[in-house]
């Protein structure tokens, strides 16, 4: 029973994660219509910085070697970690969003994502290279004494509360004329553009805010997992947030939420019926993949607004709304009659 | 208000625009007419910042605009519409009119999160503002029906309300009256002769010869990338090389 429920509370945890990425993911392409195929590249910003905020002083000699080492709380750790996200996303964005369309967007934010990929790997003194840095401390764990278990559903409620800040948060912002304007522009720019809006500018602000919230996301996975090395953050990784916001629904933020937990958990237990074929061990894996592929093919074809769509705001009439509450029928639209000119 | 001084704008080798010069006066309604290619569309996106200029000045309200970003000019109280209705589908028929309304500074993460009592009270003015509009269009009962599924005329209406919602000095239309059916035309044109009549400064486009004599004071004539002839439309009517380039011998 301990085992299930530690089970449940592992995948609830990386749901939680998993959510934070989608919904920064679905201000910039389901609000703004932003093709961002480096999302994980900003997981990876908040995951490294958090890391490197968190940790103590390297030690000469010792196994790992890497910059910083400042030994900051959690909340600067998570702070430090969203705000290099964010001016990563302001200054790639400012070169990127102002003059390219959507799909070479796409094509420079995989390229982002690959060269980061590669000097994470590649310059070791930086975050320990190839082999990854361990030893990140997770929240409030030496403070609280919890055992093993207890602290994994500490960690669960702490995800929550971020989550539920950042639910809010998008939420907010959909309802809002920021958010209407942002949809907008990914339904006409030029529309939005005539009538005195600087999309350039619009755009940025939602590419910087969904890069946040994904680094937010990576720096919650750093404190969770404690240890990672660059094949974390592949650039396939970016498809599978991909997937959760297409198949939940992108534009609205519960589709996001829902994606960000089917896809995952569909992932890893998809296939756990399917018999192990001992000669070939590796197809069970690559079958996960497949199962996600089809999911998000079906999706495309059968429901292309996702399982949850979007959904515009309705706008009564002030004279209306007090009519409905008087609880008299709402009389037929004025159609009929001439413009009151 | 309006100045166009000598505008130059060139496509590869075709001159698109090549030396148009026209004014338009404050509180005026004037026609722009002429044949396809003439460089109507050219001006229209020229003076409303979508394309720079090769060379000329462009002046609104005293200011030069030429090579301003279209969201400038339109800032400085020139609105335009656009030659094929440009709706925004997956929004409401009211959230296309609220997108137009100036809440600019309203429209950022700080604001959205400490000025909500602010935008509250600015919006509920703003949704108040569009309904008096879409009942001015009779579009209130489609208020919330998304845009998408408005029928052609429909989208027409919903174009011509929404350039209303920004409040512009100046409004130019582009084909106001194309691809709409005989009735709803004479409609529009009412509901333009109402923008008239608030005062605002237009400019409009449209191949519709008795529309543009019934609405406008004055009338351009372009072709060939410049301006052939100005005047009220029985003087265009009654102008050889009009005839010649544009309308034809039968009239």
């Amino acid at each position: 029973m301990a085992a299930i429920s530690y089970y449940a509370s592992v995948l609830a945890i990386f749901a939680c994660i998993y959510s934070i990425v989608t919904l920064g993911l679905n201000i910039q392409w389901g609000f703004s219509g932003i093709l961002n195929f480096g999302v994980y590249a900003f997981v990876a910003i908040g995951a490294y910085t958090y890391a490197l905020f968190t940790l103590g002083k390297p030690i000469p000699g010792a196994s790992q070697t890497y910059i910083l080492g400042l030994h900051l709380p959690f909340v600067v750790g998570l702070a430090a970690a969203a705000a290099a996200g964010g001016i990563v996303a302001w200054v790639l964005g400012a070169v990127a969003l102002r003059r390219l369309r959507s799909d070479y967007l796409a094509i420079t934010t995989i390229a982002f994502s690959q060269i980061l990929w590669l000097i994470a790997g590649n310059e070791t003194w930086l975050a320990n290279g190839w082999d990854g840095v361990s030893g990140v401390p997770q929240p409030f764990n030496g403070l609280l004494k919890l055992s093993f278990n207890d602290y994994n559903f500490f960690f669960l409620g702490l995800s929550l509360v971020i989550l539920v800040l950042v639910v809010w948060l998008a939420q907010l912002l959909l309802r809002a004329p920021f958010g209407r304007i942002l949809r907008a522009v990914r339904e006409d720019e030029l529309v939005v553009e005539s009538f005195g809006r600087n999309i350039a500018s619009l755009k940025l602000r939602a590419f910087i805010i969904g890069a946040v919230l994904a680094s937010i996301g990576g720096a919650m996975l750093a404190a969770y997992v404690g240890a990672f090395n660059p094949s974390a953050f592949l650039a396939g990784e970016t498809f599978f947030v991909w997937a959760a916001l297409l198949i939940g629904g992108s534009g609205n933020n519960w589709g996001a939420i829902l994606g960000a937990v089917l896809v995952p958990v569909v992932f890893t237990e998809g296939t756990r019926f399917l018999p192990n074929i001992p000669s070939n061990p590796q197809l069970i894996e690559a079958f996960r993949y497949v199962i996600i592929g089809l999911l998000l093919i079906l999706t495309l074809k059968f429901r292309p607004q996702g399982i949850i769509p979007e959904r515009s705001d309705r706008f009564e009439r002030a004279a209306r709304r007090n009519r409905r509450l008087r609880s008299t029928p709402v009389p037929v639209d004025d159609a009929g009659e001439p413009p009151s000119a | 208000m309006l100045e166009v001084r000598d505008v130059h704008k060139r496509f590869g080798g075709n001159k698109a625009v090549d030396g148009c010069s026209f004014t338009v006066e404050a509180q005026s309604t004037v026609g722009l007419i002429g044949p396809n290619g003439a460089g109507k569309t050219t001006t229209v996106n020229l003076i409303s910042g979508r394309l720079p200029v090769d060379r000329g000045e462009i002046v609104f309200n005293g200011k030069p605009v030429q090579n301003l970003p279209m969201w400038r000019v339109a800032r400085r109280g020139l609105t335009r519409t656009f030659q094929i209705s440009r709706e925004l589908r997956a929004l409401t028929v009211m959230e296309n009119m609220l997108i137009a309304s100036q809440l600019q500074r309203y429209e950022g993460l700080v604001q959205t999160l400490f000025q909500l009592a602010a935008i509250r009270a600015a919006e509920k003015e703003v949704v108040r503002r569009a309904y008096e509009l879409l009942e001015l269009f009779q579009l209130t009962r489609l208020a919330n029906q998304y845009a998408g599924n408005l029928s052609g005329g429909q989208k027409r209406l919903l174009e011509l309300a929404r350039s209303l919602m920004a409040d512009p000095e100046m409004l130019i239309l582009d084909e106001p009256l194309a691809g709409v059916n005989p009735t709803t035309a004479r409609n529009i044109a009412e509901y333009i002769e109402t923008m008239r009549s608030r005062g605002i400064t237009l400019l409009i486009i449209e191949h519709n010869l008795t529309m543009v004599e019934r609405l406008c004071e004055r009338v351009i004539v372009m072709a060939e990338g410049s301006v052939l002839a100005e005047g009220n439309m029985k003087e265009i009517r009654e102008n050889p090389k009009v005839v010649d380039a544009y309308l034809g011998t039968v009239v």
